[in-house]
């Protein structure tokens, strides 16, 4: 979801890729294959995350909007209603999500050097808010991996 | 062996002239296989086999470079100079035959010449090698005991025959350097990474006596031939520091094969892992902390993002054409979910 690289350059790599394999003179070497095998790979896990992508999306921009009106008095959470709920990709939901966790963290932070000057491992003391954010972005990963997995359909060959 | 005729005349010629410059080839040497490996993201390797007659015949030779598009910005002499004092430790590495510091090569950058040791690399995310290695652990276990030993010996080879050969680096160091890293490449705000570098400094461990850290231990980059483990590789990463990094790294999942499926359900696809912290304890008489080997198994996965990172960041500005770099942005996911499950999410 949190992606660097945008679909139109995975799509330019993999023809890259293409060409320059095209181009070469003799029969490839161990590299050269391992290049057009990767840029296979790269394809068959571009189809898939974009069959999935809108459906993910969605769903994780539903449920960080579900969690933050849980804390309508918060600042840090009202804030970031607005930034989800423009979101286009998930860099943009990332972006929303790093600010908003900074802001529950140092507060959490404070909270526990008040109370303990031992801080405990594990988010066990995190605010609800926060603890609830982590369990939609694990959410998140298993089911980012779970769409990658998927077999594109009708890509012209079953392996 | 390639077919002679395709053998790029500047690069041998390179290498027999790196070769004699050592007396590690004759006058009447001639290479007669040179092809690029699959392997390397930080360096490109070549396999190199020369015919000498004033030696022992056919010599079999590994070529390190490093490439302008490295994904890591480290010292190829520096890796050089490690090989040299691993020659006198019982870790077993491949001897090295000479290093050509020069950045206008005809491999395309600096380059050092080892031996190449019998066995091959194996990877992890290829359901055979995962079977070799589960076949390895159901009987013999020959590969399983090599590789902890392998870490073992590393971490009882004394750091100060490597204090002018890499960097010292501590807890806060360590965690330091990737996340310099990691702000100077990242693309894209990512909420886990940013959560995980809190969460791992809130928990720092109590030190332990710095030893020699391989810095990338895993079994992908070891030689397996013979159901035996035969050499340590890729030494790029190696600092002085906490030897739980290493331990960490290895039980990270990606470590086993874990990419958008699950991978070998063996500890770095290689042994159970009760079996494998005892063998190590008993080894290296030092205890194995568990929550300790998970704290520093999030640092190798931030190490991860921190290196995949700069694959990505030199691929985006068109600095690399290694398609690699950008399938790398596919492993994230799976780093995310690690992290998610080490941090108790």
């Amino acid at each position: 979801m949190f992606n660097a690289l945008r679909t139109e350059q995975l799509i330019a790599g993999i023809g890259a890729t293409a060409r320059t394999a095209a181009g070469a003179a003799g029969p490839p070497d161990e590299y050269a294959r391992g290049q057009l095998l990767s840029a296979y790979s790269v394809s068959r896990l571009l189809a898939a995350e974009v069959s999935a992508e809108a459906a993910l999306l969605a769903w994780l921009r539903g449920e960080l909007l579900d969690a933050v009106a849980t804390a309508p008095e918060d600042p840090a959470a009202a804030a970031a209603v607005p930034r989800i709920e423009a979101a286009t990709d998930g860099a943009e939901v990332g972006a929303a999500l790093v600010d908003l966790l900074a802001e529950l963290r140092a507060r959490d932070t404070e909270e526990r050097v008040r109370t303990s000057p031992r801080i405990a491992r594990s988010s066990a003391n995190a605010p609800e808010l926060r603890t609830r954010i982590h369990a939609i972005l694990r959410e998140m990963a298993q089911r980012e991996l779970a769409a990658l997995a998927a077999r594109p359909q009708g890509s012209g060959s079953s392996r | 062996m390639s077919d002679t005729a395709a053998i790029d005349p500047a690069k041998a010629s390179a290498a027999l002239e790196l070769l004699r410059a050592v007396d590690s080839a004759g006058p009447r040497a001639a290479v007669v296989g040179l092809t690029q490996m699959e392997g390397g993201w930080s360096r490109h390797t070549y396999a190199i086999d020369v015919e000498d007659p004033d030696r022992e015949g056919l010599r079999r030779f590994i070529g390190r470079v490093r490439p302008e598009d490295s994904v890591l910005d480290t010292d190829l002499g520096q890796e050089f100079e490690i090989y040299r004092v691993l020659e006198g430790e019982p870790v077993p590495a491949p001897r090295v035959h000479g290093y050509e510091p020069s950045a206008d090569t005809p491999f395309g950058g600096p380059y050092f010449l080892m031996e190449r040791l019998p066995g091959d690399g194996l990877n992890v995310w290829r359901r055979p090698d995962r079977e070799l290695l589960e076949a390895d652990w159901a009987a013999g276990r020959g590969i399983a005991e090599d590789f902890v030993d392998g870490m073992a010996a590393i971490h009882a080879v004394a750091p100060e025959k490597l204090a002018d050969v890499v960097v010292a680096r501590d807890f806060r160091g360590t965690v330091g350097r990737w996340r310099e890293i990691y702000e100077e490449v990242h693309l894209v705000a990512d909420p886990v990474v940013e959560e995980a570098y809190a969460w791992i400094l809130d928990n720092e461990p109590e030190p332990v006596e710095p030893r020699l850290v391989h810095g990338d231990y895993r079994i992908g980059n070891c030689l397996v031939g013979g159901g035996r483990m035969t050499g340590v590789l890729d030494w790029e990463l190696a600092s002085i520091g906490d030897p739980r990094f290493d331990l960490g790294y290895m039980a990270l999942p990606y470590s086993s094969g874990r990419f958008v499926t699950a991978g070998s359900p063996l500890l770095g696809a290689v042994a159970d892992r009760d079996w494998l912290d005892q063998r190590y304890e008993a080894a290296t008489g030092r205890p194995v902390d568990r929550s300790v080997v998970d704290l520093y198994a999030a640092l190798g996965a931030l190490m991860l993002f921190s290196i995949m990172g700069t694959g990505l960041s030199l691929y985006a500005k068109g600095e690399s054409s290694d398609i690699r770099s950008a399938w790398s942005r596919f492993v994230f996911p799976g780093l995310r979910a690690d992290l998610a499950q080490l941090m108790g999410w």
